[in-house]
């Protein structure tokens, strides 16, 4: 399969998922389940920065127009795509990428996609849960729902890697 | 102008990012204040549409309960139908009654699509404009208030439930006829919060809130739910209420629609009074 055809039924399938299933999962404790930045993080390495900011914002707008936020999704989709190259960067190995390599859990390793993806998706969280509440008194509340959603919402998608993501062979 | 173009090119990230986070948080707010348009809502027909699909799939999941409290509801009005009483005299005349007229007139809808633990619960329900719903319409079920019609598309219509930030439904306790206004602070789907009460009256634990009416919402008296808890808000002379909803909004599916006949006067008359005085 080629790789815009590739990425746009991802698209799809992560809008749907996060609109149809995800958004109706309620565990309590302010936990609320997001997997649409898994998107963001595989779209190819050399994506230049404009491109993925659009991309982020259409896809972060359709999610909204599921869960009735209305631009609370595309603006944390925009911070996590503008965060994105800085991060990769910061966690960059001493060779740099492999523009051909997609930055999944099996290319890069354990380590890596926690460190890159667990920063990004906290960053995520907190601009969403900030933006949510939009209220200094409940800091706390915020603080609850960003700790406890963020490695929820890590997990799942460490699993639907598992099972939708092929594995390479290594080269 | 070559030293701008070099700047726009410099900062053109920057410049786009906040372009588009400017876009997003500007919807964001005035949504929240005033739905201009349904499309990117789940009111509009493409989202709708699915939402109503996965609903077909998914609503038999709390049927039952929804269908004991469906019996509930109609052994309650079975009781009021003619054929329930015995009379009492023989020979009464049966009269029209011209003293009262009708003011409230009930849709009946049902929920496809609702979330309970964001901070903001927007519920959708299955009928629009074509079936006569406008905004800022109240909506209620068996058990008790459930929003307010916030935003309509000709086949579906976005509810702000009571579990969002701002509704101000204006609530009374039944005995004392204390008014408030309802609120929510986004922990609990089941517990709510009535504000604007002084601290002067004493409240008992267990007693009933309902609607105000009066703003040609609501009618007066449908259930809001029963008071919890009440403390004294330090440094003001206000009691914060804490209070149970009498519904419980995660496994609601049957609601109705309230459609007042006489809103229109009402607002006539109110705005003439207004207009008087400037």
């Amino acid at each position: 399969m080629n790789d815009p055809l590739k990425h746009s039924l991802r698209f799809l399938a992560v809008l749907l998922i996060q609109g149809l299933i995800l958004n109706q999962i309620e565990i309590g404790f302010g936990i609320q389940l997001m997997i649409y930045p898994l998107f963001i993080l595989l779209l190819p390495v050399n994506t230049s920065i404009l491109p993925l900011l659009f991309i982020s914002f259409s896809l972060g707008l359709l999610v909204d127009a599921f869960s009735n936020t209305y631009g609370l999704h595309a603006s944390s989709a925009l911070i996590f795509a503008f965060l994105r190259p800085s991060v990769f960067k910061l966690f960059d190995s001493r060779d740099g990428y492999d523009p051909l390599v997609e930055t999944n859990v099996f290319n890069m390793g354990f380590l890596w996609f926690a460190k890159t993806f667990g920063v990004l998706l906290f960053i995520h969280h907190l601009w969403f849960f900030l933006l949510e509440m939009f209220k200094f008194n409940d800091l706390g509340f915020i603080l609850q729902k960003t700790v406890l959603s963020a490695p929820v919402s890590f997990a799942i998608c460490i699993l639907l890697q598992y099972l939708f993501v092929k594995k390479q062979t290594s080269k | 102008m070559r030293n701008f173009i070099a700047f726009i090119k410099h900062f053109q990230v920057i410049l786009v990012f906040a372009l588009l986070q400017g876009i997003a948080l500007s919807l964001y707010v005035s949504f929240v204040q005033f739905p201009r348009s349904q499309y990117l809502t789940t009111a509009s027909s493409v989202q709708g549409n699915i939402l109503s699909v996965r609903n077909s799939m998914t609503k038999h999941f709390n049927l039952s309960k929804n269908n004991v409290q469906l019996q509930k509801k109609n052994i309650e009005l079975m009781q009021k139908q003619p054929f329930s009483f015995i009379p009492q005299e023989n020979g009464l005349v049966k009269i029209n009654d011209t003293l009262q007229r009708l003011q409230y007139e009930y849709i009946p809808a049902i929920i496809i699509n609702s979330t309970h633990d964001k901070r903001d619960n927007y519920f959708t329900i299955n009928i629009g404009s074509s079936q006569g719903i406008e905004r800022g319409m109240g909506v209620f079920s068996n058990n008790g208030v459930v929003g307010i019609i916030h935003n309509t598309s000709a086949n579906f219509s976005v509810i702000k439930s009571c579990l969002t930030k701002k509704l101000n439904i204006a609530i009374m306790l039944q005995e004392s006829n204390e008014f408030g206004f309802l609120e929510w602070d986004g922990r609990d789907a089941r517990r709510g919060s009535m504000t604007g009460v002084s601290n002067d009256f004493d409240l008992k634990k267990w007693s009933r809130i309902v609607t105000k009416g009066g703003g040609g919402i609501f009618p007066r008296g449908i259930p809001v739910g029963k008071l919890e808890k009440y403390e004294v808000i330090e440094g003001e002379s206000l009691w914060d209420i804490t209070f149970l909803f009498s519904e419980d909004f995660r496994s609601l599916q049957n609601v109705y629609v309230i459609k007042n006949l006489l809103l229109e006067e009402q607002k006539e008359l109110e705005t003439e009074v207004n207009n008087n005085q400037q």
